[in-house]
Formats: structure tokens, sequence, C-alpha cells
């Protein structure tokens, strides 16, 4: 970024960081092994979760037909674990590993993140165990009783505000845009949280303004919370993995101030045709719109990166960089979806279908969760100092979850298009539309399990990885 | 990016701006609107919801059916709810001022039940929807006659039966 940086280091890729484990890293293992382990459990638990509830939607359901297990509450367990517990928790574990590579870094009160660790996935389990129970809130990611949230956002603290102190502390005036990204999605997640809390749950605003505060939290979360953190990491991969600059790095702050600026104005357009003011719907439209500059430049950062000098080759044979590229080119599909199907003409047609899941899966998972894998395969060897124990299971972890991906994203997009398209004749009857739509239901039991075939064969290599490197690391500190 | 507090100012107008100018001020718009008559002196809309259909509104969300069902109709040019009958007239924020948390929904694997109470013929049938196959069995209990609803199954029922924008109010009158 700073014209006037006088190091010869080239823009646009990271500094060179040592190949051998540094102090810092060396303080910043066990916290982030406990986030990833967590990460990966909670991951486990959330696919599981996912198969049974796309067993209830199945026509020829009686799956578990009790009270707990009733679609509404598993799918908000599903979804809360997914969110709040493999995707928080491995972003935390990421970004802290991102700082310590991207400038000088001290991790003095490792105990305090592992604290933040601790009461995250303590607070997590008591909220999830509330909503089978039935204590739960109506808004979808805000489903955990209410006094969850303020011990989440202390946890949340602990856990990653640590990249915006080494921001602050570094010594030289240079940075890299992985660390925009970062300290931009650690610091708007804590204050949009706890603001929605206020508004939603503990001092609730007038009617449906909760559900545009809500609305507006959601945008924050999945963009640029889990987005802005994915694309910390891609800013940091590509360039690391490849040996090479990004391609028109002098845009990447332009990506990053209109991306952080244009987000928190695209909820609305997720309330097309609802009560809310037909302003604040219009002001949506626009946000979605101008999130395509963001979506260009990196477009422009990542696939012009890939594409030289054989680029997307190299990628595909490097473990890492096949999952980050994946997650790459499924970001800037998500931003063209969003933004095109944000004009209401489109929206009334796919608003209320699977569609929406469809989109929200793509972001998540295609873009977001890929990443982490991805970064997955790079850090866990350096801090393990092993290898990892089967190339099968890399391979089979790969193409399980790519294609699991694909085909629910697929799925969701054209059975939400075709049911939506028929809902909008109002002559086809709604029993019609159901049978239509039942193919979807049996996609998605399949795909839930490919997804789980995916990410049992992930959890077996990463556990099989990290109980072999604590024994013998341990020995090896004696020589 | 050389100074942290420029950054760190821009990132919270972020926050700061679209809170201000989307939620504050839809809050401002809107935190005043109470209920009102559909024409002066009449009665006041949105009705108060019955006691027993307060208990079952609680139901409602404890079992997850917002998963599943929204609560709103659009206006005529968005989408085909009023066309499909799921309502007369599009909804309206007076609509939901009484409601405590709004049950607006953002899936619709179900139908739309902002108006079910006008659809709904007979309690026997309000009690065939919860049913849903037998996903909602759990709610009652069988008798001797056939199944005796549960008393959380009768409050659903009563909620159920409540749910209705079948009034005019001053943003969106009925057609006469
Ligand atoms: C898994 C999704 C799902 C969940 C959860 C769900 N429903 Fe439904 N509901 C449906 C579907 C699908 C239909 C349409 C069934 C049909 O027409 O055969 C429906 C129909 C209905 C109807 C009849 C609507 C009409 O216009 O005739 C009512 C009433 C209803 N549901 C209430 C509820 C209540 C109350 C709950 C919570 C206890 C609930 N639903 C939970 C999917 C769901």
């Amino acid at each position: 970024m700073s014209q006037d940086n006088h190091s010869a280091r080239p823009q646009g890729r990271p500094p060179e960081g040592d190949s051998r484990l540094s102090r810092v890293e060396a303080q910043l293992r066990s916290p982030f092994l406990f986030f990833f382990v967590s990460a990966l459990i909670w991951l486990l638990a959330s696919s599981v979760l996912a198969l049974i509830s796309a067993f209830k939607l199945q026509a020829a359901a009686g799956v578990l037909d009790c009270e707990i297990f009733t679609y509404g509450r598993v799918s908000a367990a599903q979804h809360n674990l997914f969110i709040y517990g493999w995707g928080f928790n491995a972003f935390f574990a990421v970004n802290l590993w991102l700082t310590s590579q991207l400038g000088r870094f001290e991790l003095r009160n490792a105990w305090l993140v592992t604290l933040g660790a601790v009461v995250w996935n303590l607070t997590l389990t008591y909220g999830v165990l509330r909503i089978f129970a039935g204590d739960m809130n109506s808004f979808s990611l805000l489903e955990m009783p209410r006094g969850v949230g303020p011990v989440l956002a202390v946890a949340f603290l602990l856990a990653a505000f640590w990249p915006i102190v080494a921001y602050a502390r570094r010594p030289t005036g240079h940075s890299f845009a992985s660390q925009w990204f970062i300290v931009g999605a650690s610091f708007v997640f804590p204050l949009t949280y706890l603001l929605t809390q206020l508004l939603v749950l503990w001092n609730p605003a007038s009617g449906v303004v909760q559900a545009l505060a809500h609305s507006w939290f959601i945008q924050n979360l999945l963009l640029l919370w889990l987005g802005g953190s994915a694309l910390a990491s891609v800013y940091y991969f590509l360039p690391k993995v490849l040996g090479r600059n990004i391609t028109g790095y002098y845009l990447a702050s332009v990506a990053f101030w209109t991306f952080f600026l244009f987000a928190g104005w695209t909820g609305s357009a997720s309330l097309l045709g609802s009560p809310i003011p037909l302003w604040v719907q219009s002001v949506g439209v626009v946000g979605a719109a101008m999130l395509l500059v963001p979506i260009i430049i990196t477009a422009i950062n990542f696939h012009g990166t890939l594409s030289v000098d054989g680029g997307w080759s190299r990628a595909w044979n490097s473990t890492t960089l096949r999952f980050v590229s994946f997650g790459a080119v499924a970001f800037t599909i998500a931003g063209f979806l969003n933004a095109f199907f944000s004009f209401r003409g489109y929206n009334a047609v796919v608003r209320f279908t699977s569609f929406g899941a469809g989109q929200e899966q793509l972001l998540t998972y295609a873009f977001a969760s890929m990443v982490i894998f991805g970064a997955a395969y790079f850090i866990l060897p350096r801090l393990t100092g092993s290898l990892w124990p089967s190339a099968k299971l890399v391979h089979l972890h790969f193409w399980a979850t790519a294609l699991a991906a694909v085909g629910s994203i697929a799925a969701a997009l054209t059975v939400g298009w075709q049911s939506g398209k028929q809902l909008a004749d109002a002559s086809v009857p709604y029993a019609k539309v159901l049978a239509a739509s039942s193919g979807l239901a049996t996609a998605s039991v399949l795909f839930a399990i490919l997804f789980l075939v995916g990410h049992v064969a992930f959890a077996l290599n990463a556990f099989g990885m990290i109980l072999k490197s604590s024994a013998p690391a341990a020995e090896s500190r004696h020589d | 990016m050389k100074n942290t507090k420029l950054l760190i100012a821009g990132v919270f107008l972020t926050v700061a701006l679209p809170f201000g100018a989307l939620l504050l001020s839809s809050q401002a718009q809107l935190g005043s609107l109470g209920r009102a008559p559909a024409e002066e002196g009449g009665p006041l809309f949105p009705p108060r919801t019955p006691g027993l259909a307060v208990q079952g509104r609680a139901v409602y969300v404890s079992l997850g059916c917002v998963s599943c069902h929204t609560q709103q109709v659009r206006p005529a040019g968005q989408g085909s709810d009023i066309a499909r009958g799921y309502g007369e007239r599009p909804s309206v924020a007076r609509d939901y001022v009484l409601q405590p948390d709004v049950l607006l929904g953002d899936r619709r694997i179900g139908p739309d039940l902002a108006n079910y109470g006008v659809r709904a013929k007979s309690i026997a049938d309000v009690h065939v929807a919860i049913h849903h196959g037998k996903a909602f069995a759990f709610l009652y209990e069988s008798g001797a006659k056939g199944e005796i609803p549960s008393e959380r199954a009768a409050s659903l029922a009563a909620y159920l039966q409540s749910l209705r924008q079948d009034y005019s109010s001053p943003e969106a009158k009925l057609k006469q």
C-alpha cells in the first residue's frame, strides 16, 4: 500500500515467512489447535444434523418424529453449529496464524485466547442445547437464547481481537491486504452482533424493524466476518504458494474499502416486498449492485494471478491452492448472483424458495469453508511438524466436498428458480409445486451423505496428524 | 494503509452509517406506529391477540414453525401472494406493531400463514394441518374417541385461527 515503503519487499506479496517454526507460531500453537479441533468437531456434528434435517424434508419422512428432532430445531441447531462452531472457530485459528505471518506479533497472553476459545465453545454448546429444548428465537442465526449473546461477544473479543492489537502495534508502516481484511472483519462482527442483539432481543425495535436489523446482521456476519476473513486467506495463500505478486494489487485497497462500505447496505435487498419502507428496500438493491465493485476487483486480483504462467494448473497440483482457488471462483459467482437476484423482478421469483439457501451455501461453504480447508492443509503441517497421514483421504476430502458443494448448490438454485416460476403462476396448485420440488429433498439427502464422507475423511487425517505430532514433538524438544 | 486510526475509523463508519441511516431512521419512521381504526371512530386494528393464542404463539416459536412458514403477503407487483390467496391486500408494517418478536419468516417450505385464520374452515381442519403427516403427532394424545389435542396443540390451533390481516388499515385498504 505505502508508496513510501523503503523495504525491498515486492508489493502484492506477503512477507517471506521463516521456514522454521517461529517463536510466535510456537506460542499460538496450542490455541490454534484448540480452535481447530473444536471447529472440526462442530463441522462433524453439523454434518450429521444436516443429514437428519435433509431426511426430515423427505416426503417419506417419519424419521425421528419426536419433539426435539422437529425440523425447525434440527435445522436451526445445524445452521448455528455450522456458522458459529465451524466457521468462527476455524477463522479464529486461521486469522491468528495469518497475523503471526504478516508482521511482528507477540502472543504473550496465549492463555487469554484459550480462555476465549473455552468460553466460546461452552456457550455455543449451551445455546444449541437450549435450541433443542425449544427455548429459541425466531430469527436465523440469532436462535440461541438472548443471554448467550453478550457472553459470545466477550469470548469473541478474547479470541479474535489480537489481530487488531498486532496491527496497531506493528513497527513498520507497511501492511498487506490480508491484514486489513482481518482487522475489518474482527472489528465489525462484535459490534454488529451486539447492536443487533439489542435491537432484536433485548430491547426489541418496533415490529418489522427487527427484521430489518436481522437482515443487516446477516450481511455483516456472512459477508464481512466470514467473507472478509476468507478473503484475507485468499490474498495470502495465492501469492504465497504461487510465489508471485497479486495481479493488479494496487486495486486491493479499493476492493477492501468498497467491500466494507457497501456490504452493510445490502441486507434489505433480502426483504423485497416485505412490509418495510420502500426506500429501505431500494437502498438494499443499490447496495447489492455497488458490491459488484469489490467483487470485480477481487476477481481481477485472484483470477488474474491464477491466469499467468500456468497458474491454474499449478494451483490444481497444490492441495492448498486447489481448495483456495475453488473458493475464489465461488466468491465471484456468489457476488454476481447476489447482485443479479437483488433486482426486483428476479427476486420476486426466487424469494422464499430454496434459492436463498443455495446462495448462502455458495458463500459459506463453496467459498469460506473451502478456503478454510485450503488454509488448514498449509498451516497444520507447519504447526504440528508432521505430514498428512493419508494422501488418499486428502483426495477423498476434496472430491467429496467439491462434488457435494457443486451438486447441492446447483440443486438448490435450479429447484428454487423452477418452483419460484411455478409459484408465480397462481393457477398452479401448491401441491403440484411441492411435488415438483420433491427431487430436491432426495438430492439433499445424497449430498448430505457426501458432505459427511468428505468431512470424516478430513477429520481422520487431521486428528491423525495432530495426535501423531503431540507425542514426538514433546520428545524432540529434548535434543 | 499506514494509519491504524484511519483504518479503524473507516471500518467503524461502515458499521455506523447503515446502522444510523437504515435502522435508526426506520425505527424513527415506524417506531411510533400504533393501532389505528380503518375508518373514523371504528375499532382499532390490528386486534389484540387473545390469551390462548398468545400461548400458542410461543409454541409456534419453540417448535420452529417459522423455518417453513412465512407470515407476510407481498404486494401484487412482487410475486403472486395475493393471486394465490395468501391475503387480500399486502401486509403493512402496522400489522406487526403488537408483536414482541416478529415472525415474518424467510423461507416457504409450506404456504404463507399471514391469513390462515381467514382460510381455516373448522378447528378440525386446523388440527389436521398441524399434524403434517406424523411430524407433529406428539402434540396429540390418543383417547377413547380418537385423538385429543394436548394443551399445546389447542393453544397452537387458537393462534393459527387468530392469524388474519383481513381488516383495512390506513396504508392498505381492502377493496370493497
Ligand atoms: C418442514 C417444514 C414445515 C414445518 C417445520 C412446519 N410446516 Fe406447516 N406446512 C408445511 C408444508 C409443506 C405444508 C403444506 C402441506 C400440504 O399442503 O400438504 C404445511 C401446511 C401447514 C398449514 C396449512 C396451511 C394451509 O394453507 O392450508 C398450517 C396451518 C401449518 N402448516 C402450520 C404449521 C405449524 C403450526 C407448524 C409448527 C408446529 C408448522 N406448520 C411447521 C411445512 C412445514
